[in-house]
């Protein structure tokens, strides 16, 4: 059974969205239902959030950004940047927390402390860009983390795939011109799907041209065309670039149940998903990876794909 | 939506006395296909494609030797001779539907702008609709589309647009396709928002059907 770390803090349930916001404190609840009732709980390494350092942050966003937040969230602003991205007094910090965890969490795995590691964080990430929030996320957290490894040790490339539903818009801007960092997404398409980016023309520019790739999957499509998409996209591009360590933004809102969207995954077909990025990070990245949350929404859902997740990282 | 607004107004034109090999340098220079042929105060007398020019120009298939030959020759053939005058125009208080639906009709890819005096204004081409229509259907913007079916009656799109804007949805756009099946119209809204999931349990609730976009797009695809 592998070291697996498992980063939740009861803190991120107070980052408040509101009575109808499906970003919802529950949804960590159902996480953490799911894999406390799988009696995973003993078999992982729990880890508590800390405060990030902004000099980790900066390495993403802009210092303008940063103090553009914190200022949106002391002065007790209620909307920040979009009417998606609602914030009250301590969401700056929680964001904080949600970043500062994750280092920790990065940093277990990069010194062999732990193998591998899901971090449940609030709020989520993805679509922040380097000077935007966006789509419930402040702070790039997966971008972060990519940052972090590279600058901390001596890892030139980082692989990420995000099977959010939505594709990465953030995570994709801040590593397009980048060859060091290949970020993979399978998302609903653009023309349906929010952020409306994520083409399979869209394949990074200058000296990152190549390190981009997308698998648009069309509204009532599930598990089948993801094997397919995968299998012809995500599999042969990381067989040539051999990540050192894979950062996984994990979705679950590409469920059948979640109402998110029109993409028809099964639970197993998630743990397909998961169990073909584990075995990458056999081949290429001596086991390394680090799942971080994005999204995912349907509360009925998330207790078992969360303990799936989980297992599949445990018995990797 | 008009004209004036959307067309490009740093135009790149070409004077009649130029030569060929002039006007071909410009074309690549800039990366365009047509150049609007004026004389003094520029006044509009012709348009140049770069189909003109190639036409022109020798084959690339003849030897080098040959073709340098023929190349040379060309310095002393004006614009004027191979440019197509009197070119179909349009005045920048047209619309961007004038626009294509005559680009439809004439088959062109470009018409220069001209005033009521003749003079150039600018030109508008596949490229400035292409923008036009980006804008207009704000796909630039992160948002989602829905696909609504509805019944072919009066008021519909009230309900529906007033449904999501009491949610404080923004609209990117809403488009709507009148001839979907009998009786029924589908309504394209693009909001700008990833939150979508409690309008869209409002709408069905509210007894329309929400239909999968998938039927649409596949009904845009050429029929085999």
């Amino acid at each position: 059974m592998k070291r697996t770390g498992f980063l939740w803090d009861k803190r991120y349930l107070l980052h408040d969205t509101g009575p109808y916001h499906p970003e919802s404190p529950k949804r960590l609840q159902a996480i953490y239902q799911g894999i406390e009732a799988g009696n995973l709980l003993p078999h992982l390494r729990l880890i508590q959030a800390s405060r990030a350092d902004l000099n980790w942050i900066q390495q993403v966003h802009s210092k303008k950004y940063i103090q553009r937040f914190e200022e949106a969230c002391r002065s007790g602003q209620t909307i920040f940047d979009s009417l998606d991205n609602p914030i009250g007094p301590v969401t700056f910090e929680i964001a904080l927390l949600a970043v500062g965890g994750i280092l920790d969490t990065t940093r277990l795995v990069m010194e062999g402390q732990i193998d591998n590691a899901f971090c449940a964080v609030r709020p989520p990430g993805h679509h922040a860009e380097k000077n935007r929030a966006m789509g419930f996320c402040y702070f790039n957290n997966v971008a972060i983390a990519a940052r972090y490894i590279q600058n901390q040790w001596d890892v030139h490339k980082v692989g990420i795939v995000d099977f959010d539903v939505h594709h990465g818009n953030g995570t994709q801007h801040i590593f397009e011109e980048d060859p060091s960092v290949f970020y993979y997404s399978i998302h609903q398409h653009p023309s349906f799907a929010y952020p409306g980016t994520g083409r399979e023309f869209e394949k990074g520019i200058g000296a990152g041209y190549g390190f981009t790739l997308n698998s648009p999957v069309l509204p009532g499509q599930g598990d089948a065309d993801y094997h397919r998409l995968m299998e012809r996209d995500l599999f042969p591009a990381f067989k040539t670039f051999k990540p050192e360590v894979i950062l996984v933004s994990v979705g679950f809102d590409g469920h059948v149940d979640d109402d998110m969207s029109d993409i028809q995954l099964s639970t197993s077909g998630f743990s397909w998903i998961q169990s073909k990025i584990v075995e990458m990070a056999e081949s290429y990245s001596k086991g390394r990876l680090i799942s971080i949350l994005e999204g995912g929404y349907s509360l009925e859902r998330l207790p078992d794909l969360a303990k799936n997740h989980v297992e599949i990282l445990l018995n990797s | 939506m008009f004209v004036g607004k959307s067309m490009t107004r740093k135009v790149i034109t070409i004077d009649k006395d130029a030569n060929v090999l002039t006007a071909k340098d410009k074309i690549e220079k800039f990366r365009i296909r047509h150049l609007p042929v004026v004389e003094e105060g520029n006044r509009l007398i012709g348009i140049v494609t770069d189909r003109d020019i190639r036409s022109a120009y020798p084959s690339s298939l003849l030897n080098n030797g040959d073709r340098e030959e023929e190349v040379k020759k060309l310095s002393a053939i004006k614009v004027r001779d191979i440019m197509t005058p009197h070119p179909v125009t349009v005045s920048p208080s047209c619309t961007i539907q004038d626009v294509l639906l005559l680009m439809q009709q004439k088959y062109v890819g470009a018409f220069p702008v001209v005033d009521e005096k003749g003079l150039l204004k600018g030109i508008i081409s596949i490229r400035d609709l292409i923008r036009a229509f980006i804008t207009v259907l704000g796909i630039e913007e992160p948002g989602t589309l829905l696909c609504i079916l509805v019944e072919e009656k009066v008021g519909q799109l009230k309900k529906i647009v007033d449904a999501i804007t009491e949610e404080k949805i923004s609209f990117g756009s809403v488009l709507v396709a009148r001839h979907w099946e009998k009786g029924k119209r589908a309504v394209f809204p693009y909001l700008l928002t990833v939150n979508v999931g409690h309008v869209k349990r409002k709408l069905k609730n509210m007894g329309y059907t929400l239909l999968d976009p998938m039927e649409w797009y596949m009904d845009q695809l050429p029929k085999t």
